[in-house]
């Protein structure tokens, strides 16, 4: 039945999730994030860099919605900058860990044997490290350019979902049609990507939501403690490491941006729960 | 004599164990199957029979080992590489599963997975491929075929979907026909019109089958020949009204007596064969089925293998109580 139901519930997957509230709320959250950044240039009321010296650490008032910093840049241009580097990593990151974690683990699936041992068991040393040291280590080596940053996020996120994919494989070819399309005179390859890949698509697209949430978390992070985004760029996580730095000077500084983290992992962590309960049948009443 | 399609010599299938003896599930299984006939292979869960299907169309890897010969149209398929036995797979040869939910893939049209089944066989335009695949199923008796070719499986009864199955088996105009338990998952009208189907689309086409079951009432509604498999061996071999009628072997004797019809007398309990079929951990030495089997002599069943011995034109059975009254 599982297999019959995927595919009923794949055709309408966004309505499905769409038709839950908090399904609602998170996909209302990351589209407003989203056009936010998108149109950064056009929303935002300042240049993010402009030093406006005559209003440092402005409380949020008047012109300057979020308030100002300690040369006077407008925080909420910064914030809405700041997205766009998110907004950018994300995608890249999400889309680098999907490309690399997918044929890693469909790999696996397929080819089994010492193949499958070797690949499976590296994961588990990745998996072993924490993800923000792994980090550390690699932009420490690497530099901090945003495509190097993005480039090493996506690889960290890889191994779970090589993971990932190489079970929701192995679910997929235990079924009959893998056989009928083998006796069919299907190459494997294309049984793989044609026949097998389009029914693990809900669980991967979950899983491509839940990178780019993390991928947030682990740029903020690194921002944070200044192996990110290099000021005077503004990311989030660089805007909350300075606003700390000078938190009894505005609590805005930190506030804003942080509201923003939140909201983006948040949302981008609760759509990946909706996706999955859709597609789970037993969350069904 | 009619030229032979397939030929089946000494076929072993193991199952490899880590650090352990390997399994034996298949231990010398020996058939011929010529043009056009039907072949019924019946017996119990692991009595093999699946595996020596699967095995013909090479669809087992390890830990299947897999011995002897599976010769097509004179051909060692074990022999071919890889492409040139997903040639013969696509050209020669068609497979019906028995669970009609999972065999078709659930995010294609049915007509896309039959186009795709035609156009890996044979280099045909997407417009005659799809041309085709209508008259296939109205050939298989789907109604209203040229709307119901863009529709999914899961707008499909499972008869229907069977139906369709065979559609893509029979596709390419396969020489041999393989349906592993293809009625089991269906209601037994249904069973009725897909056996139907299969009778006649088999004999217009002249295909030769094998078809796994483990129901006598399918298989004698469909066969020519019929195979008893129990624990890896064919135990006994004839045409498919001999068997019935009159089988040989115990183990066979004791199937046909568990068949129930219509006329039985209610009042009396269905006749059942005692004991457990031998698990692959523990197959019993000498007869297979001497532990279960009512006439059984001891020192000579339980010690030694009896060979299946042609007894009579067609008609083969391992028994040491034949060869005695012979």
């Amino acid at each position: 039945m599982s297999t019959e139901t995927s595919a009923l519930q794949q055709s309408n997957l966004l309505r499905r999730v769409w038709a839950k509230p908090y399904g609602r709320i998170s996909i209302t959250f990351i589209l407003l994030i989203a056009l936010s950044a998108l149109f950064a240039d056009w929303i935002a009321p300042f240049d993010p860099n402009e030093l406006d010296t005559e209003n440092i650490f402005s409380r949020p008032k008047g012109k300057h919605y979020f308030g100002t910093d300690d040369l006077g840049r407008d925080l909420f241009s910064r914030v809405l900058h700041g997205g766009q580097i998110a907004l950018i990593m994300a995608f890249a990151s999400a889309a680098i860990a999907m490309i690399v974690g997918v044929i890693w683990g469909f790999i696996a699936a397929q080819f089994g044997g010492w193949l499958d041992e070797i690949l499976m068991r590296t994961v588990d040393a990745f998996l072993a490290i924490p993800i923000i040291l792994l980090a550390l280590i690699l932009i420490a080596a690497l530099g901090t350019d945003i495509p190097i940053l993005a480039l090493v996020i996506g690889l960290i996120l890889a191994p779970a979902t090589a993971r990932i994919a190489r079970s929701s494989v192995l679910s997929e070819l235990q079924l009959d049609y893998c056989n009928a399309a083998t006796t069919l005179g299907t190459p494997r390859l294309r049984i793989l990507f044609r026949e097998v890949m389009p029914n693990t698509m809900p669980v991967l697209i979950a899983r491509a939501v839940i990178c780019a949430a993390d991928t947030i978390i682990i740029e903020a992070s690194l921002s944070f403690v200044g192996l990110g985004i290099n000021p005077p760029q503004a990311s989030w996580g660089s805007l909350v490491r300075t606003g700390y730095e000078q938190l009894f000077n505005g609590y805005w500084l930190v506030l804003f941006p942080a509201i923003f983290i939140l909201l983006a992992i948040w949302s981008l962590n609760s759509l990946g729960d909706q996706i999955l309960d859709v597609l789970d049948p037993r969350s069904e009443s | 004599m009619k030229e032979t399609v397939l030929e089946v010599k000494n076929l072993e299938i193991d199952i490899q164990r880590k650090g352990s003896t390997p399994l034996e599930a298949v231990r010398g299984v020996n058939f011929s199957l010529a043009k056009g006939e039907r072949l019924g292979i019946v017996g119990e869960s692991g009595s093999g029979k699946s595996l020596t299907a699967l095995s013909i169309m090479r669809l087992l890897h390890s830990p299947y080992e897999i011995r002897g010969e599976i010769l097509f149209n004179g051909q060692d398929l074990s022999l071919l590489k890889d492409s040139e036995m997903a040639r013969v797979r696509a050209q020669d040869l068609g497979m019906v599963y028995q669970d009609p939910t999972s065999s078709l893939n659930p995010v294609f049209t049915v007509g896309e997975q039959i186009i795709e089944a035609i156009q890996l066989a044979e280099d045909v335009s997407d417009k005659d491929a799809r041309d085709r695949a209508i008259k296939l199923l109205e050939e298989v008796g789907v109604t209203d075929a040229k709307n119901r070719i863009d529709e999914y499986p899961h707008q499909f009864s499972g008869g229907m979907r069977q139906r369709v199955m065979v559609a893509m088996a029979i596709s390419t105009n396969p020489k041999l026909l393989i349906a592993d338990e293809p009625t089991t998952a269906l209601d037994v009208t249904t069973q009725a019109r897909v056996i139907d189907l299969l009778n006649r689309i088999v004999e217009e086409r002249n295909i030769a089958v094998i078809l796994i079951t483990h129901d006598l009432g399918v298989a004698s509604s469909f066969c020519d020949r019929l195979a008893v498999m129990y624990g890896g061996k064919i135990i006994e071999e004839g045409a498919i009204g001999e068997v019935i009628k009159e089988p040989l072997h115990p183990y066979s004797k004791a199937l046909v007596n568990s068949i129930c019809t219509m006329t039985m007398d209610v009042s009396s309990p269905i006749s059942a064969i005692g004991g457990q079929p031998p698990t692959l951990l523990s197959i019993p030495s000498g007869c297979t089925f001497h532990p279960r089997c009512p006439v059984a002599i001891q020192s000579l069943c339980d010690v030694k293998i009896p060979n299946l011995e042609i007894v009579s034109q067609g008609r083969k059975a391992s028994c040491h109580l034949l060869e005695k009254s012979r």
